[in-house]
């Protein structure tokens, strides 16, 4: 579904050229829950950004569903955003003079979707986020976690078979994290493919695989030898 | 397209929408009623005269009162300007179309009516159908010896000419659906046949619409005792030379003569007009500086929302919207903007018209003004907006996760 080898991207400011990616591979599968967490500034949000077609890439390949994105023009990347990938993003984003309604529809009327299929979808959606009584509110008029789930409905109602989450969790309390969770494991049973960015570890545990990452780099945990030779002096004091 | 969330997204920031539509609305009403006034004005300074514009001079000297050779003199000044190379006609007459001088009277379809007919204005001159190029349209020109002295004339009815041409409209006034040749007009108690039609001599000064084509034109000779002018006739390009020859002539002919206008017809009839035509650069000036005023915040406006919505647009972007999605909703926007504000400025526009109708006796604004003023100020605001949108465009998606 999703598989870059040897991506890099590059930053280039007026003083310095930041290593954002180098020789970055991951292969996420059709169906997969992958969690990819990392210390702050690893990384994390540039991979996503760049699997999401957000951004361009400096060098190696990224293959979205079998097919060669740094080919595709500007269009063809929209069409791609809104078809088959779903955004969630830390900061809900929201657009705040939308009421909810009209925030889920925003994606569905660049599809140039029928009236009634919009409203159909939209109206699955919030019910599957469990605020169809919420429709003619604005988000100002929401918690954090609801607004939350409206943004998790947005992206769910173009039916995208990929889900990219960069720290879902991140602006909400521990209770609103866990329902949040549950949602997208619940999506995630329904077969979607779901990448998402934490730092929350308890989170990072109940996905299928976790995906590390430090400057830049995918790296096994087990092999990395900034892990061993932290284990090797844990090693030693005992 | 998305005019709903749109529209609604606008209810939400009304302040600054009403702004706008109001001087959309305001720009529309004045800019419709400006235009008009300017078409009004110009079809005024295009009103034809009837004589031969590109060909005419005159020559006024400075009245000297009763001359016992004043017949003598007249006849011997218009025999040397004739000499003049280039000269195809001269004459003594007492007025011009815009000329600003004028001989009028009371015409009546008989002695004893008690009100006026109209009130005419007359031409007095040696030869004026010919010279001044009239286009006689019916009966004949004045043979020459009909012609007499005006001031031979004058205080006995009894040796008037009895004769004259009149201009179409007068006659269809007079005498509508009728064939005005041979009939009778009365100016007080002398009797006047009418002989011939012109189609057009205007009035020298003019008063409304309907009457100032209203123009009799007399076998009368003028001297500068009766205030008259010399007119003078030559092609277009000899006029300059003529002119100057001609007040040589004259000087010659009595040294003492002084002039108060030595001038081509063309600019006689820019000096008529010349408060009209600044009224019309005003107007116009005024106009320009509303539809810039008004682009200008329509620009303005649209910038500052594309940098309030920077963050929307690239979420916008990231969930599906192609670059000319995003063109588009600017468009959209400025389109339901301008077009409530049209909607309102029509409404203004006819209530300014009607101030003015009531107040300065101007006609009804014609309806065509108000489909051609909402297509300008539809193609202004498409065309301020243009900019703002194009930068909307360019923001990035990446700003959806970057901010
Ligand atoms: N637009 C940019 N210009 C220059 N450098 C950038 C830009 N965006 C990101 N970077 C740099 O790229 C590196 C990776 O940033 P990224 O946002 O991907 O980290 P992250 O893993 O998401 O961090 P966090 O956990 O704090 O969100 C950082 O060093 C960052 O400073
Ligand atoms: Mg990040």
């Amino acid at each position: 579904m999703l598989k870059m080898s040897h991506l890099a991207k590059v930053y280039r400011t007026e003083v310095v050229e930041t290593y954002a990616l180098r020789d970055f591979n991951i292969n996420v599968k059709e169906g997969e829950f992958v969690a990819v967490t990392g210390p702050s500034g690893s990384g994390k949000t540039t991979f996503l950004t760049i699997a999401g077609l957000l951004e361009t890439f400096t060098g190696g390949e990224y293959h979205l569903d079998g097919v060669e994105v740094s080919k595709l023009d500007d269009n063809a990347r929209s069409r791609i955003r809104n078809e088959k990938i779903g955004f969630i993003f830390q900061a809900f984003n929201l657009i705040p003079d939308l009421n909810v309604f009209d925030n889920v529809e925003v994606p569905l009327r660049y599809r140039g979707m029928k009236a009634a299929e919009r409203k159909q979808r939209i109206m699955d959606a919030l019910e599957r986020v469990g605020l169809a009584s919420r429709a003619k509110h604005y988000p100002a008029e929401l918690s954090g976690g609801q607004q939350q789930r409206v943004a998790i409905a947005r992206a769910l109602a173009g039916s995208p078979r990929l889900l990219l989450a960069d720290e879902p969790t991140g602006n909400l309390d521990t209770q609103m994290a866990r329902g949040v969770m549950e949602l997208l494991e619940e999506i995630h049973r329904e077969g979607a493919t779901i990448v998402m960015v934490t730092h929350d570890p308890e989170l990072a545990a109940r996905a299928q695989r976790n995906v590390h990452v430090i400057d830049g780099q995918v790296v096994d945990l087990a092999e990395d030898p900034r892990f061993h030779a932290a284990s090797h002096l844990a090693d030693t004091a005992s | 397209m998305e005019i709903r969330p749109i529209l609604s997204t606008l209810r939400r920031h009304k302040v600054t929408a009403t702004l706008v539509i109001l001087e959309i609305a305001l720009t529309c009403a004045i800019v419709c009623n400006a235009i008009f006034l300017i078409g009004q004005r110009l079809d005024h300074i295009d009103l034809p005269s009837g004589v031969a514009e590109s060909e005419l001079m005159q020559i006024i000297p400075v009245g000297i009162g009763k001359q016992a050779d004043s017949h003598a003199r007249a006849t011997a000044d218009l025999a040397a300007l004739r000499q003049i190379p280039g000269v195809t006609g001269a004459t003594m007459a007492n007025q011009l179309p815009f000329g600003n001088q004028s001989w009028n009277s009371s015409i009546r379809l008989s002695p004893d009516q008690k009100l006026p007919s109209l009130n005419s204005t007359i031409y007095y001159g040696q030869d004026v159908v010919r010279i001044y190029g009239l286009d006689l349209i019916a009966g004949r020109n004045f043979q020459d010896d009909e012609y007499k002295w005006w001031d031979d004339t004058a205080g006995d009815d009894s040796l008037s000419p009895h004769v004259g041409i009149v201009t179409q409209a007068l006659a269809r006034k007079l005498f509508p659906n009728e064939n005005p040749l041979g009939k009778t007009i009365w100016q007080g108690t002398n009797n006047i046949q009418i002989i011939g039609v012109v189609r057009t001599l205007t009035r020298p000064n003019l008063r409304d619409v309907e009457s100032n084509g209203y123009s009799i034109i007399m076998p009368l000779r003028v001297t500068m005792g009766n205030f008259a002018g010399f007119v003078l006739r030559s092609r277009p390009q000899d006029r300059a030379r003529v002119l100057d020859e001609a007040v040589a002539t004259l000087r010659k002919q009595d040294p003492r003569r002084v002039f108060t206008e030595k001038r081509t017809y063309d600019e006689i009839r820019k000096k008529f007009f010349a408060g009209d035509r600044s009224m019309t650069v005003l107007l116009a000036t005024v106009c320009a500086a509303l539809l810039i005023v008004t682009a200008l915040g329509i620009v303005g406006l649209g910038s500052f929302w594309v940098a309030q919505r920077r963050r929307q647009i690239g979420v916008r972007r990231a969930l599906g919207a192609r670059r000319i999605d995003i063109v588009r909703y600017f468009q959209t926007e400025n389109f339901l903007l301008a077009t409530i504000g049209i909607a309102l400025g029509m409404v203004l526009a006819y209530g300014i018209n009607l101030l003015l109708m009531v107040h300065y006796e101007l006609p009804r604004l014609p309806f065509i003004y108000l489909p051609a003023g909402a297509a300008l100020l539809w193609l202004l605001g498409q065309a301020a907006v243009l900019g703002p949108a194009l930068r909307a465009a360019s923001v990035p998606p990446v700003v959806a996760t970057r901010g």
